[in-house]
C-alpha cells in the first residue's frame, strides 16, 4: 500500500546514513501500542507523543553514536548505525518476544466502501497522514532557508560548510527530524500493520529502493519515487504474490541500478 | 607491504596448536562449540576480505551462508549426488551468486552499497521461508551427508561420522581459507584492495579498474561464506532458512570488528571472544543480538581498530593502519 | 599528428558553463601550461580529460583515437597521468607501496598467480618493488622508503604523488598545480623534477599561477577564462596580450 510512500519519504528526503531508522519506527509502534492498549492514552494523543519521544530519542542516539564518531572513516558511521539496529532489535526481541501483536483501536476493523472499493478506515488514515507530512516537508524544504540549507547539506556537504552552513547541526537537525517523524509513521502505521520486532526492515527497505529508483539527490525523484513504488508493490501484492512483492520491489531496484543508475530524476551527486 | 614480524608467526603457531590439541582434552560440549566458531570464523574472514581489505560493508553475507548450506543441501539430497562433488558445486554456485550480485551492488558506494546487500540478504531470508517446495520452508531440509570417507595412502580410510573427524575437518578449511586470503592480501592484487579501502578515487585515477578489483574480491568473499555455509549444513545435518537471516551476518560483522577488521588475527579473534564468552557465561539466546549490539557500538566509537588493534596501538611506536 | 587534441569541448553543470567551446591541441614533448584566473575552468579541464566528467559535447582525442567521456581508470591506462591540487597520496600506506600501487595497471599476475605464489608473480613482486625505487630515486624520496605517506612534508607528498603516477608509464603528463602549498625554497626542486620528466620524454600539461615559472618554463601556454581560451601561444606572445592582461587585472569571479 501507499504505507510505503509515507515511510519512504520519511527516510529518504534527510540522507543521513542511519539504517536504524526502520528500527526507530518499530520502536514507536510498540510505544504507541502500549500507550493505547495498556495505558489506555487516546490514539492521536499517542500519535503526537511517540513523535516527540522519538524525536528525544533521536537527539539521545545522536550524541550517544553518531556525534563521536562524525569524523572517523565513513564506514563507522554505518556500524554504529548498524549497532544501534542490533540493539534496538535485540532489545524489542527480548521485551516483546516473538509473537505479533495486534495494534486495536476502536475503528481498525472499521471499512469503508465507496463505489465498490473497500478501504480500511486506518489506512485511510495513513494516506491522509502520509500526503500532509509529504506536502510539509515539501514545503519545508523548498520554501525555507533551513530547508534550503538541509538539502544543500544533503547534496554537497564541502559546499554547504563553504557557504557558511552549520554543517553539523544541520546533520543533526535532520537526524533528530528523521527520527521524530519515524515515530509519526510508527504510530500512524502501527494499527495497519502487524507488530514485530523485525517489522522495521521491510519499510526500509522499499523506502530505499525508491530512493534509488526515484533518483539520487533529488528530494522530487524521492517522493515520485515512493508513490510509484507503492503502487507497484500494492499490485504486486495482490496480483502476484504478497509474499514476494518485496522481493518485486528489490528487483526493480536493482534493474535500475543495471540500466539507469542515475533514477528517474536523479542529479548527478558531485563526489569529491 | 607489511612485513609478517616474528611474533606473528610465533603466534599463529601456538594458536593452530592449541585448536588441534583442545578438543582433545575439552568434552564434547566445548568441542561443538569449538568448531561452530570455526565455522563462523571462516565466514568472518571472507568478509575481512571485503570489508577489512577492500573497504566495502556488507550485510549481505548471511544471504551467501544460506545460500552455501541450501546448495549442498538441495543438491545432495534431493539430485543424490555424493558429498564431495555436491560441495564443490554448493560452493561455486555460492561464488556465482557472488558474482552476480556483486555487478549491481558495487556500482554503488557508501550506504547504498550497504542496504543492498542488506535488502539482498532479506531476500534470500524470505525465499528461504517462503519457497516451501524447493526449500521446505520453515521445516527446513533434513538429511545432509557428511564427507564420504577419503582413502587414505596407508590403507583404510578417513571417516567423517564423529564430532572430532568433522571438527578438524572444519579446522582444515579454516586455516586453508586463511592462508589463501593471506597471500593473497599481501599481493600486488591485494594491494589494489587496501588502495580501494583507503581510498577509490585515487585508486581509480591510478588506473585501477576498481570495478573489476571489488568485483573479485566479493565473489572470492561470496565463495568462501558459502563453503561455510555448507560445512555448517554438513555438520549440523539439518538447515532452517534463519541460517541466512540478516541478523546473522550483523552478528559475524560484529565479530570482525570487535576483533580487529584489516588483520589476518581479528576475525578469529573477534569471533572467539563474541562466541565462546556467552557460552561461558551462559547468556540467554534472545540477549545476544542486544549485547552484541552494545558492545559493536562501544568497540566502534572507542576503539574501531578492534582487539588487534589495540594490541598494536599498546606495542608498537610505529603508525599501523587501523 | 597532435599527441592530444580538444575540439568544442564543453561541460554544463546546471546553469553553469564551466568549460565552453574549448579547442586547443598539444605536441608531442612539448611542455604546455594551463593559466587563467581561478573558477576558469582549469581543473574541470584536467576533470574532463581524464574521465572525471562526461563533457556535454566536444570531443578529446588522444593519439588519433577518440577517448572522450572513457572512464578515468581508463585514460590513464592509455597514457595519460594526472595528479590532483589536493595531494592525494595513500596516507596510511608506506611510501614505497604507494608507487608500487601507481604500478597497479599494468600488473599481469592475477588472483591465482597471487594464492598459488607462482614464481612469475613473486617476480613480477620483485619487479615492481625495483621500479618502485628507482622512481622514488628519480623524484628525490629514496631516503624515504619506509615511512607512512602521510607523514611527509607537502612538498614530499607532491612528489610522492608524481612519482605515483610516473609509475604506469604515462606518456601525457597533467599536473594540476604541482606547487600549489609549496614553500619558496622548495618550488625550485619541484620546477627541476618537472624538467626532468619533460626531458625523459614525457609530455606535460601544466596548471600553475605562478607567472614567472610559466613563463620559464613553457612552449606554449593557453589561457583560460570563463572557460574558454582567451589566449594561447608563446610565453612571450601571451605576455603581451591585452585580453591576458585584462582578464588578470578585470572583474573577479568568485570561486
Amino acid at each position: 500500500m501507499l504505507l510505503a510512500s509515507g515511510l519512504t519519504i520519511i527516510f529518504g528526503i534527510l540522507n543521513v546514513p542511519n539504517f536504524a531508522q526502520g528500527h526507530l519506527y518499530m520502536v514507536a509502534a510498540y510505544l504507541g501500542f502500549y500507550m493505547v492498549m495498556s495505558y489506555a492514552v487516546n490514539y492521536w494523543l499517542a500519535l503526537v507523543l511517540a513523535t516527540f519521544a522519538l524525536g528525544i530519542l533521536g537527539v539521545v542516539v545522536y550524541f550517544l553514536v553518531f556525534y563521536p564518531i562524525r569524523n572517523a572513516p565513513e564506514v563507522n558511521l554505518f556500524v554504529g548505525a548498524m549497532a544501534l539496529l542490533m540493539i534496538l532489535e535485540g532489545g524489542a526481541l527480548y521485551l516483546f518476544g516473538t509473537e505479533t501483536k495486534w495494534f486495536l483501536i476502536p475503528w481498525t476493523r472499521g471499512v469503508l466502501s465507496f463505489g465498490g472499493l473497500s478501504l480500511q478506515v486506518q489506512r485511510l488514515i495513513v494516506i491522509a497522514g502520509t500526503v500532509v507530512v509529504m506536502t510539509a516537508l515539501w514545503l519545508f524544504i523548498k520554501k525555507t532557508s533551513l530547508g534550503a540549507a538541509l538539502e544543500a547539506t544533503a547534496q554537497h556537504r564541502e559546499g554547504a560548510l563553504l557557504c557558511g552552513i552549520k554543517v553539523s547541526r544541520i546533520s543533526a537537525m535532520a537526524f533528530v527530524v528523521g527520527t521524530a517523524l519515524a515515530g509519526f509513521a510508527g504510530v500512524l502505521i502501527g494499527p495497519a500493520v502487524l507488530l514485530m520486532p523485525t517489522m522495521g526492515m521491510g519499510p526500509l527497505l522499499v523506502a530505499f529502493s525508491a530512493i534509488i529508483f526515484g533518483g539520487l539527490g533529488s528530494i522530487a525523484g524521492a517522493m515520485l519515487g515512493a508513490v510509484l513504488l507503492g503502487v507497484i508493490e500494492s499490485l504486486a501484492s495482490g496480483y502476484i504474490s504478497a509474499t514476494y512483492s518485496l522481493t518485486f520491489v528489490f528487483g526493480i531496484m536493482i534493474v535500475t541500478l543495471l540500466f539507469r543508475p542515475k533514477g528517474l530524476l536523479g542529479k548527478e551527486v558531485w563526489r569529491p | 607491504m607489511k612485513k609478517v614480524l616474528s611474533p606473528m608467526r610465533i603466534g599463529w603457531s601456538l594458536a593452530l596448536v592449541l585448536a588441534i590439541v583442545l578438543p582433545l582434552v575439552v568434552g564434547e560440549y566445548m568441542t561443538s562449540i569449538l568448531l561452530l566458531i570455526a565455522i563462523w570464523s571462516i565466514v568472518a574472514v571472507s568478509l575481512n576480505l571485503l570489508y577489512g581489505y577492500t573497504g566495502q560493508l556488507s550485510l549481505g553475507h548471511s544471504a551467501f551462508f544460506g545460500i552455501g548450506a541450501y546448495a549442498l543441501g538441495l543438491i545432495a539430497v534431493k539430485l543424490h549426488i555424493g558429498f564431495w562433488p555436491a560441495f564443490f558445486a554448493a560452493t561455486a554456485i555460492t561464488g556465482l551468486f557472488g558474482f552476480l550480485v556483486g555487478i549491481p551492488a558495487l556500482k554503488l558506494r557508501g550506504p547504498y552499497f550497504v542496504l543492498v546487500t542488506l535488502g539482498f540478504a532479506a531476500i534470500v531470508g524470505v525465499i528461504l521461508l517462503a519457497w516451501v517446495d524447493f526449500t521446505g520452508g520453515a521445516n527446513g531440509l533434513a538429511g545432509m551427508p557428511r564427507p564420504n570417507p577419503l582413502p587414505l595412502p596407508s590403507g583404510g580410510s578417513l571417516r567423517f561420522d564423529s564430532l572430532l573427524s568433522m571438527y578438524y575437518f572444519v579446522l582444515f578449511f579454516l586455516v586453508a581459507i586463511s592462508l589463501i586470503c593471506h597471500r593473497l592480501v599481501h599481493s600486488l592484487i591485494g594491494q589494489t584492495f587496501i588502495a580501494i579501502s583507503h581510498d577509490e578515487n585515487l585508486a581509480e585515477a591510478l588506473g585501477i579498474n576498481t570495478m573489476r578489483q571489488k568485483l573479485i574480491s566479493f565473489t572470492i568473499s561470496a565463495l568462501f561464506s558459502g563453503m561455510a555455509g555448507a560445512l555448517y549444513a554438513s555438520y549440523n545435518v539439518v538447515i532452517s532458512p534463519d541460517l541466512a537471516h540478516f541478523a546473522r551476518g550483523m552478528d559475524v560483522l560484529a565479530c570482525l570488528i570487535v576483533g580487529g577488521a584489516g588483520t589476518m588475527a581479528g576475525p578469529v579473534i573477534g569471533t572467539f571472544v563474541m562466541m565462546a564468552i556467552p557460552e561461558a557465561l551462559q547468556i540467554v539466546p534472545s540477549l545476544k543480538t542486544f549485547i552484541n549490539g552494545v558492545i559493536l557500538l562501544l568497540f566502534i566509537v572507542f576503539l574501531p581498530a578492534g582487539i588487534t588493534g589495540g594490541f598494536k596501538a599498546l606495542f608498537s611506536k610505529r603508525d599501523i593502519q587501523g | 599528428m597532435a599527441l592530444l587534441e580538444v575540439s568544442s569541448l564543453s561541460k554544463l553543470f546546471g546553469g553553469l558553463m564551466a568549460v565552453s567551446s574549448l579547442s586547443f591541441s598539444v605536441e608531442q614533448g612539448q611542455l604546455v601550461s594551463i593559466i587563467g584566473p581561478n573558477g576558469a575552468g582549469k581543473t574541470t579541464l584536467f576533470n574532463l580529460l581524464t574521465g572525471v566528467y562526461k563533457p556535454t559535447s566536444g570531443r578529446v582525442l588522444f593519439e588519433g583515437k577518440d577517448i572522450t567521456g572513457c572512464k578515468p581508470f581508463q585514460s590513464a591506462r592509455i597514457g595519460i597521468g594526472r595528479t590532483f591540487q589536493r595531494t592525494m597520496v595513500f596516507a596510511r600506506e608506506t611510501v614505497l607501496d604507494n608507487v608500487m600501487i601507481g604500478q597497479a595497471l599494468h600488473v599481469k599476475n592475477g588472483v591465482w598467480g597471487a594464492i598459488a605464489r607462482s614464481a612469475a608473480a613473486r617476480r613480477e613482486e620483485i619487479k615492481v618493488r625495483e621500479k618502485a625505487r628507482s622512481l622514488l630515486d628519480f623524484v628525490g624520496l629514496a631516503h624515504t622508503e619506509e615511512r607512512q605517506a602521510g607523514t611527509l612534508t607537502e612538498e614530499a607528498q607532491k612528489r610522492l604523488s608524481i612519482a605515483m603516477v610516473l609509475a604506469a608509464d604515462p606518456k601525457l603528463l597533467l599536473l594540476d598545480e604541482p606547487t600549489g602549498g609549496v614553500n619558496l625554497e622548495e618550488i625550485g626542486g619541484l620546477i627541476e623534477l618537472v624538467q626532468k620528466i619533460r626531458q625523459s620524454g614525457i609530455t606535460v600539461c601544466l596548471i600553475e599561477h605562478k607567472m614567472r615559472m610559466v613563463m620559464s618554463m613553457s612552449d606554449h601556454i593557453i589561457v583560460l577564462n570563463y572557460g574558454t581560451n582567451i589566449a594561447e601561444g608563446t610565453p612571450a606572445e601571451v605576455a603581451g596580450n591585452s585580453e591576458v592582461i585584462k582578464a588578470y587585472l578585470g572583474a573577479r569571479r568568485v570561486a
